[in-house]
């Protein structure tokens, strides 16, 4: 899927004049695009922030077509100032090159159309403003951000949409940035923002806006239980903290401390050693607890603003009363340690099962995540309901679900080819059925695996023999290693019921 | 992008048949693939889909080659090196063998709310330097104190850093004495001194650092640290019903905590009463010990009745009247409570009874028995009465037809003559006509259905007994048999039976007698006959069954005698 459209963009790219130049350590301000050497090798970047440190001056650099969570600070060091420095060009009109846009970007163009007049009218007010933006589009987005610094942060940082990982071509830089432009500039339209925010009002968790997404890492490292954590992204933590090297989080309640003697004496006085809700599952591996956000503020807010450090989407605008949280822990003699949750709301008006999902760093790549995931379907499955997760899903998000769903879907398709002729046929919606997924789910995942075919004047599927073989080989390792699953058996849930009075989180 | 099929669009619930790839031609699954040309919705963000190492990992899973890199880099979590883990995590946890449930919240689990900083280490090492050793502040009064002086800046100066108030010391203390030990409150001035000082270095902020929270909408809107705003509360419209909700809502809260109150107070009552009792019981096995005592002294021989608590059960039961005999459950506590309810105060009276009424009958054994029975007659007659039901209006046209169910009705049986007579001796009125059914020997012995594959029944029983019963036979006919009834007749073969049957004509006309009219057992017979049935409406069927029972009698001379009737519609039961 990605090869195929790379190629595509990168003719395209109509090489508009850039201002281009040698740059110093002193000179190279926030906004400019420099080759920063990243794992070794040279990796365009766009500064973020600069800030001086007692080392020396640093960069807060997002490195083209990486995720943000890979941003950083980085030392003069690092930057090749032997090349050319692509500095932030000052206020140009870009309609031009909008309209010769690509054929491939023709919807996001035409949705821009509809938008223009207004912005057009933005951009004029924007024009007056004292300060020349150097990107003026995302300026505007950035309106409602009335704090001027923090529209310095914010500001221009979106390179990440650019099309290929590998070329190098500074040629298809203009490219990169205008689809990048076109494709986050239609979220952060003051109107939309409204629009987010009024929606999130009544439910969600997730947000596509730009001012809140795009904001730079603040806190440095976690010490968290056993471990050390390294935040991805911003988290509104208490300001101080952001100057702090370390910061302290109790395991068990999640409170956040600076210093080391408060965390201390907190630790002295906390009799807290699980979730502070009811436990729902229990087998010799994890346990699930059950906390009410309306019950347990304060628990849960420390724990939005936990996982907020490693979900780029969660938006904390606003309070955690009308969610409901799914807590995975594993046990050992010191209590039940946080691994993962999910957040569920407690009425969806969108029929998502799961609001945010998140397995702490620590604990990542050991299967916890598809536990999650199992478990927020058996939820389902007692509430009689198809679920899906809200959207947007982020880049491990989709990886972890894509797996899940495959991983079913193969095992059932299986057992339906298995079956006698006659009864080896089933259709998407008793697959969604069987798994408690969306129809919608089901399909794309079907068509993402390139196993939905029309042959013959009929609709099939076909199972692609390297997904036999890896069910097989899975099945294998299993005989030796058993997958650990949900029992649900196990599970003690009855869906929650809020009367009128407790579900006044209101709006 | 031009397709060369035209395909049929695809339905959910479309039933497809599923294959694995070896089971179709290779070249040709190729082909389909490169012709379905779908556009997936991944669920990530359109800016974010394209990156790097997503669609690295994408194709990874995708593609059969192993090597591919799968995993999406992040900056990794590792042990900490720096940290005396179990120093820090002293408790050790004891593992309910239940599901745990949990209600309490982080403020109630974190003990004091204030935490003592590094500085604050400092000052009271330094402070507890100068006291003497018997009185030093420990950490905990410490932050007992200091949690109190920030909680009452919280309440009572919340805009403390705005308008930079500092609570003085005398607001302090008096909050500090309604919530610390007297002994701990030496420290008080020396630490608020502290805390004072620490606050004005803070910018008279709380001392803990504290979430954002909203304060000013306009200003607080894009300010990224202010988190967890309220969804503001839809505005209800005020209106006079919901006023009135709203009254009646307290007025029934008030009512339902001054019940709850008087429960209390009155199960204070019953155990201040049940204390008297036991007082009142000792004191008379204190008396009776003395006089068992002076019995013994004085060689007094009785039976020890009066020592021992007799059974009130006779006594007080004779003497019950009626009245209280109908609220015997209520008796007991309201003797009881009597003697020290307020006046006036409602009396709730325990929903729960204490057992048994005292006056309660015996259930014996044989009433169980014979209630069983009843139903169990009860439903096999509804059973039969279903069954008629289903059967009614059902004219079987078939030559040699099923007859119907043995024991049809009530009165299919045979049921004996003799028995009828000494009902019958007197001139049955129509109240006694109920007891026939009694005696009828359908109800006295049920017997289990039987289906007939003949029609008529053969007779197998012994003729001993008279006996008769009436049964319905083809086209609606009623049917009178008897059995054992002593006739003159003599033996009739069955084709001159049969030759009467069809003769119809026979009703109308007079026949002749061929008893003897004087005979004495026909005089008898006559005389049971009871009224016709037009002459006594009100009686039931059996009455009219025994009507119809003197036609032939009187008319025809065989035993086995089919009469025309006139179809009698036979009344549901």
């Amino acid at each position: 899927m990605a090869g195929g459209s790379q190629p595509h963009d990168a003719a395209v790219g109509s090489p508009a004049p850039k201002q281009m130049g040698r740059a110093t350590v002193d000179t190279l301000k926030t906004g400019c695009i420099a080759m920063v050497e990243k794992d070794g090798k040279p990796r365009r970047a766009e500064i973020l922030s600069v800030r001086d440190v007692k080392s020396g001056r640093q960069f807060y650099c997002n490195f083209d077509n990486f995720n943000k969570r890979l941003d950083e600070w980085v030392p003069a060091a690092r930057i090749d100032f032997s090349q050319d420095v692509e500095w932030p060009s000052p206020e140009k009109p870009k309609e031009t090159k909008k309209a010769s846009a690509p054929v491939a970007k023709k919807t996001v163009t035409q949705k821009k159309a509809q938008k223009r007049p207004a912005r057009t009218r933005e951009a004029s007010i924007a024009s007056e403003a004292s300060t020349p933006h150097p990107w003026t589009e995302f300026v505007e987005s950035q309106k409602a951000t009335p704090d001027p610094e923090e529209e310095k942060l914010t500001l221009a940082m979106d390179l990440d949409a650019s099309p290929g990982a590998d070329d190098d071509d500074p040629m298809d830089v203009d490219d990169a940035v205008t689809n990048a432009i076109s494709a986050k500039n239609e979220p952060p339209e003051q109107f939309s923002r409204e629009e987010e925010i009024e929606k999130l009002r009544v439910g969600g968790s997730m947000t596509q806006n730009q001012a809140e997404i795009s904001r730079i890492r603040n806190i440095s490292k976690v010490q968290f239980g056993k471990y050390d954590l390294f935040p991805w992204y911003f988290s509104p933590y208490p300001e101080v903290f952001t100057q702090e090297d370390l910061m302290y989080i109790c395991e068990f309640c999640l409170l956040y401390y600076g210093d080391l003697k408060s965390f201390t004496r907190h630790r002295q006085k906390c009799t807290l050693q699980h979730p502070p809700g009811n436990e729902i599952y229990r087998d010799d591996y994890v346990s699930f607890f059950e906390v009410d956000g309306r019950r347990q503020r304060t628990w849960c807010r420390n724990l939005c603003l936990l996982s907020k450090m490693f979900l780029d989407h969660k938006t904390l605008y606003y309070d955690v009363d009308p969610f409901l949280f799914y807590v995975m822990t594993s046990r050992d003699e010191k209590g039940f340690h946080l691994v993962g949750y999910f957040s569920k709301e407690k009425e969806s008006a969108d029929g998502y099962n799961v609001a945010c999902i998140l397995t702490l760093p620590q604990f990542q790549r050991k299967g916890y995540g598809r536990l999650l995931i199992q478990f927020s379907y058996e939820l389902s499955k007692i509430e009689c309901k198809l679920g899906s997760p809200e959207k947007p899903l982020s880049d491990l998000g989709l990886l972890s679900y894509r797996q899940y769903w495959t991983e079913n879907l193969v095992e059932i398709l299986l057992r339906y080819n298995a079956e006698e002729s006659g009864k080896d046929r089933t259709s998407i919606d008793q697959l969604s059925q069987e798994l408690s997924m969306t129809t919608l789910d089901v399909e794309q995942t079907l068509q993402a695996l390139q196993m939905q075919v029309y042959h013959k004047g009929e609709h099939k599927i076909i199972i692609p023999t390297y997904l036999i073989k890896k069910h097989e080989a899975m099945l294998e390792k299993q005989k030796t290693k058993p997958k650990r699953t949900i029992d649900p058996s196990r599970i003690q849930w009855k869906p929650p019921v809020f009367t009128a009075s407790t579900r006044t989180w209101g709006w | 992008m031009s397709r060369q099929v035209r395909v049929r669009k695809l339905n959910k619930s479309t039933s497809q048949q599923v294959y694995r790839e070896d089971e179709i031609d290779s070249a040709e699954y190729k082909a389909l693939l490169n012709q379905a040309s779908y556009s997936v919705e991944s669920g990530v963000e359109k800016s974010e889909e394209k990156e790097y190492h997503l669609q690295a990992a994408l194709a990874a899973s995708s593609a059969a080659d192993k090597d591919a890199e799968k995993e999406i880099p992040a900056p990794p979590a590792e042990l900490s090196s720096d940290i005396d883990y179990d120093a820090l995590y002293t408790l050790v946890f004891d593992k309910p063998a239940t599901y745990i449930r949990f209600s309490q919240t982080v403020e109630e689990t974190r003990g004091c709310q204030y935490d003592m900083t590094t500085e604050d280490d400092a000052f009271l090492r330094a402070y507890n330097q100068k006291r003497p050793v018997g009185s030093k502040c420990s950490e905990d009064d410490f932050e007992k104190i200091m949690e109190v002086y920030e909680e009452t800046a919280d309440v009572q100066a919340p805009f403390a850093s705005v308008d930079g108030t500092v609570i003085p010391y005398d607001v302090m203390r008096s909050a500090l004495k309604q919530q610390v030990d007297e002994k701990i409150q030496e420290f008080a001035k020396d630490v608020y001194d502290h805390w004072r000082a620490s606050r004005q270095k803070s910018g008279n902020h709380p001392l803990q650092p504290t979430l954002k929270f909203e304060k000013n909408q306009e200003k607080d809107d894009g300010d990224p640290y202010v988190c967890f705003r309220r969804r503001d509360i839809r505005q209800t419209r005020k209106t006079r019903q919901r006023d009135m909700q709203s009254t009646d809502k307290l007025k029934k809260l008030r009512k339902e905590l001054e019940e709850g109150r008087q429960l209390i107070a009155m199960t204070l009552t019953r155990e201040l009463t049940k204390r008297e009792v036991l007082k009142v019981d000792r004191s008379i096995f204190e008396q009776r010990a003395k006089v068992k005592e002076a019995k013994v002294r004085l060689g007094i021989k009785t039976d020890d009745e009066d020592l021992i608590n007799q059974r009130v059960s006779e006594g007080p039961l004779g003497t019950v009247s009626t009245a209280d005999r109908q609220a015997p459950q209520k008796r007991k506590p309201t003797d009881i409570t009597q003697f020290q309810r307020p006046p006036g105060a409602p009396l709730r009276i325990p929903g729960r009874s204490d057992g048994r009424p005292l006056d309660a009958d015996l259930i014996l054994l044989t009433d169980l028995l014979a209630q069983k029975e009843n139903m169990l007659h009860v439903e096999i007659e509804e059973k039969a009465a279903q069954h008629r039901k289903w059967n009614q209006g059902h004219v079987d046209l078939t030559r040699e037809p099923l007859s119907p169910v043995d024991r049809q009705g009530l009165e299919t049986g045979f049921r004996p003559a003799t028995a009828q007579y000494q009902y019958l001796m007197t001139p049955p009125s129509s109240v006694t006509s109920e007891s026939f059914d009694q005696p009828s020997p359908t109800q006295e012995n049920p017997e289990p259905f039987v289906f007939r594959h003949s029609s008529p029944p053969e007779e197998d029983q012994p003729q001993g007994q008279p006996a008769y019963r009436r049964r319905i036979g083809r086209n609606g006919r009623l049917w009178i048999d008897r059995r054992g009834m002593s006739s003159k007749s003599k033996f009739v073969d069955e084709s001159g039976s049969d030759r009467w049957k069809y003769d119809q004509d026979d009703d109308d006309e007079q026949s002749v007698y061929e008893l003897d009219p004087y005979d004495t057992k026909a005089l008898r017979f006559r005389a049971t006959i009871p009224l016709p049935p037009h002459l006594l409406p009100q009686r039931g069927r059996q009455d009219s069954a025994a009507a119809q029972l003197t036609r032939p009698l009187g008319t025809s001379p065989a035993n086995n005698r089919a009469i025309a009737a006139t179809q009698q519609p036979r009344a549901p039961t």
